[in-house]
């Protein structure tokens, strides 16, 4: 086993931003201290404008904190420029959106290989048709996008969001859009993919989609309130 | 490998909207179009003109009265004081000498220039006077000139005879007329032993010539040929309106130039060559001058031709910009990927290189045919040359990177969240 320290894939350290709207400053994160460790399924709920928004783009390196300090897999990424962001991103990062997640009329697996041509990572096309099937897609590779069902766009996106074999996936509202049957299997897919080893943190407002990761923290006017195991 | 990707997916992108992408194709498919057949057109007219030049052999060349500008401008003060008071078809005949002032060309010269030990490289000399009479209320040309002028102009007797080397020497009044000239004056009688004026004096016509091959300079079978001894004292004068001289072969043409440019220089008593009152041209040098008018024309025509792809430009920017805030989400879901500013903007560069290049190759084909529709009726071919193809291609992916450059530098300044989240 490796060490603890070797463990943490995001560390959050007296994290602040605050948003300058004319003279008024809105305090949209307040001194937030998060350790998440590899293989961890987190959720981060709260209501709108609690600031899981902000955090999740603070997260994902598509916005910088105001204070504060962000690891990620051990290296500072609190203050890098937009392209050093940008590797970080195609390395280190898998997105799964709630919608448009996917490039329209383009098929399924060069959907899947989108990260890749920006990271000049060949021979990624084997391992996307692997994930393809893992997601359970195997039968639609060359199926464009648009013709897809909401779910199975979400599966593709999990597949997309592991391409590039990242430290963590970040899942902002996943199943916003499906109805609940399609909801809960694609929640299954997160466990499935958690069990096999991916480090997961999920955005979502909904309890019943909170209640799938191991580990639930509430956010409240920018501020953690609480941070519990899942039952 | 990237570039290639990118560019399959530009292409999804230029496909996805059809209707779209062909309009705004058009704009640059019609000023490249105009471009190439205005240039094909010129070109056309460059090679109907060399092909003329080109007739009049290569080995040609040219000496004539004058030389730069400002023996031009005296030749025109002259003109006008010498002609005043002479009347009747004299004055022309003195106006066609020359421009109206004496030209520079003398017997001694032609003499000196016939050397062949002083001028190795020339072959033949053909001196040459001009002037004209009038039969039966018809103007006709005269060429006075030494009987070279058959030889040279490969000009041959189709009844009576040519005038002799004797005919010369003792200025004898005796002509030979064109195949043209002949049917002009004297309609189907025979023209044997018919009398033509020039000036005061009776010339005697001993031959009509056989039919020759004209060209865009000179057309042998309208003239009227006579010894030049006898027409220069008709028209009262002893100097040549010009010669025309044959060098040995082709690649002493210059050395040729050289000779007789020092040979005249001397015999004039000029020792600065930029005073000569005199010019030898050779097929090149005719070649380069009419080179360079046609290039000016074909320029100035395809510069208006390419205003219009001016137009097709902004048509291809405004098509970038609405394409830009179209694909906002695109945009911010790529950046999110790891896609960087510079990824963007390539992005964007080569799908609006994409969209000016097929209008350039559209363009090319259309110019082409427009070229060959055009040329079919006008009279002469339109070339299509490989440097016109290379400039459209050029010009075409210059729009492309200068129109496209703003589309795609706004898109990507886009901030990814905004994009993301742009409704």
């Amino acid at each position: 086993m490796a060490g603890i320290k070797d463990d943490v894939v995001i560390k959050l350290t007296n994290l602040g931003k605050i948003y300058k709207t004319g003279d008024e400053d809105t305090v949209a994160l307040d001194d937030i201290g998060l350790t998440v460790r590899k293989n961890e399924f987190v959720a981060i709920m709260g209501p709108s404008g609690s600031g899981k928004s902000t955090l999740m783009h603070i997260l994902g390196l598509l916005d910088v904190p105001t204070s504060g300090r962000y690891l990620l897999a051990g290296r500072d990424v609190s203050k890098l420029n937009k392209n050093q962001q940008a590797e970080i991103r195609n390395r280190e990062i898998g997105f799964v959106f709630q919608q448009f997640n996917l490039l329209p009329r383009t098929t399924v697996l060069d959907n899947v290989l989108l990260p890749t041509i920006y990271s000049r990572e060949k021979d990624a096309r084997t391992r996307a048709e692997e994930l393809i099937k893992k997601v359970g897609l195997g039968d639609r590779i060359k199926h464009k996008s648009n013709q897809l069902s909401g779910g199975q766009v979400q599966r593709v996106a999990v597949a997309r969001a592991l391409i590039t074999n990242p430290s963590i996936i970040l899942a902002d509202e996943p199943t916003g859009n499906l109805d609940t049957k399609k909801s809960r299997e694609i929640m299954k897919l997160f466990q499935e993919i958690n069990e096999e080893g991916a480090t997961i943190v999920l955005i979502t407002h909904e309890e019943n989609i909170a209640k799938f990761a191991k580990r639930i923290i509430k956010l409240e006017d920018g501020k953690i309130i609480s941070d519990v195991e899942a039952k | 490998m990237k570039i290639f990707i990118l560019g399959k997916q530009s292409l999804v992108a230029i496909f996805a909207n059809k209707g779209r992408s062909f309009l705004t194709v058009l704009g640059i498919v019609i000023g490249i179009g105009s471009v190439i057949a205005l240039m094909s057109l010129g070109n056309g007219v460059k090679v109907y003109i060399s092909n003329q030049i080109g007739s009049l052999g290569t080995t040609t060349l040219i000496v004539s009265n004058g030389g730069g500008l400002a023996s031009a401008g005296q030749t025109g003060a002259n003109s006008s004081s010498t002609s005043s008071g002479i009347g009747g078809s004299q004055s022309s005949q003195r106006s066609e000498m020359g421009g109206g002032s004496v030209s520079s060309l003398t017997t001694a010269d032609f003499n000196l220039i016939s050397d062949k030990t002083k001028n190795p490289d020339v072959s033949t000399v053909v001196g040459v006077v001009s002037g004209s009479g009038i039969y039966n209320d018809q103007r006709f040309s005269v060429t006075g000139a030494n009987t070279a002028v058959f030889s040279v102009n490969s000009l041959s007797v189709d009844k009576g005879k040519l005038f002799s080397d004797a005919d010369v020497t003792n200025k004898n009044k005796v002509a030979v007329v064109g195949s043209d000239a002949a049917t002009n004056l004297f309609g189907s009688d025979n023209p044997l032993g018919k009398t033509l004026t020039l000036g005061t004096d009776s010339y005697t016509v001993i031959g009509v010539l056989a039919p020759a091959k004209a060209n865009a300079f000179n057309d042998p079978n309208g003239l009227v040929y006579a010894p030049y001894s006898a027409v220069f004292s008709s028209l009262g004068t002893d100097r040549f309106s010009r010669f025309t001289v044959k060098a040995g072969s082709d690649s002493v043409v210059d050395q040729a130039k050289t000779e007789i440019e020092n040979t005249l220089l001397a015999s004039h008593g000029i020792t600065n060559k930029k005073l000569a009152d005199f010019s030898v041209s050779t097929s090149a040098d005719l070649l380069s001058t009419v080179g360079n008018i046609t290039g000016i024309m074909t320029a100035l025509l395809s510069g208006i031709a390419a205003i219009s792809l001016l137009v097709g430009g902004i048509g291809i920017m405004n098509i970038m910009l609405v394409s830009v805030t179209e694909r906002t989400r695109e945009i911010g879901l790529r950046k999110a990927v790891g896609a960087k500013t510079s990824d963007i903007l390539i992005q964007f560069l080569i799908e609006a290189l994409l969209l000016t290049l097929v209008g350039g190759i559209l363009g090319i084909i259309l110019g082409w045919v427009l070229g060959l529709i055009a040329g079919h009726f006008v009279g002469f071919s339109a070339v299509l040359t490989n440097s016109a193809i290379g400039l459209a291609v050029g010009i075409s992916a210059a729009v492309g990177i200068i129109f496209g450059i703003y589309p795609a530098a706004s898109a990507a300044r886009l901030n990814p969240i905004d994009a993301l989240r742009y409704e």
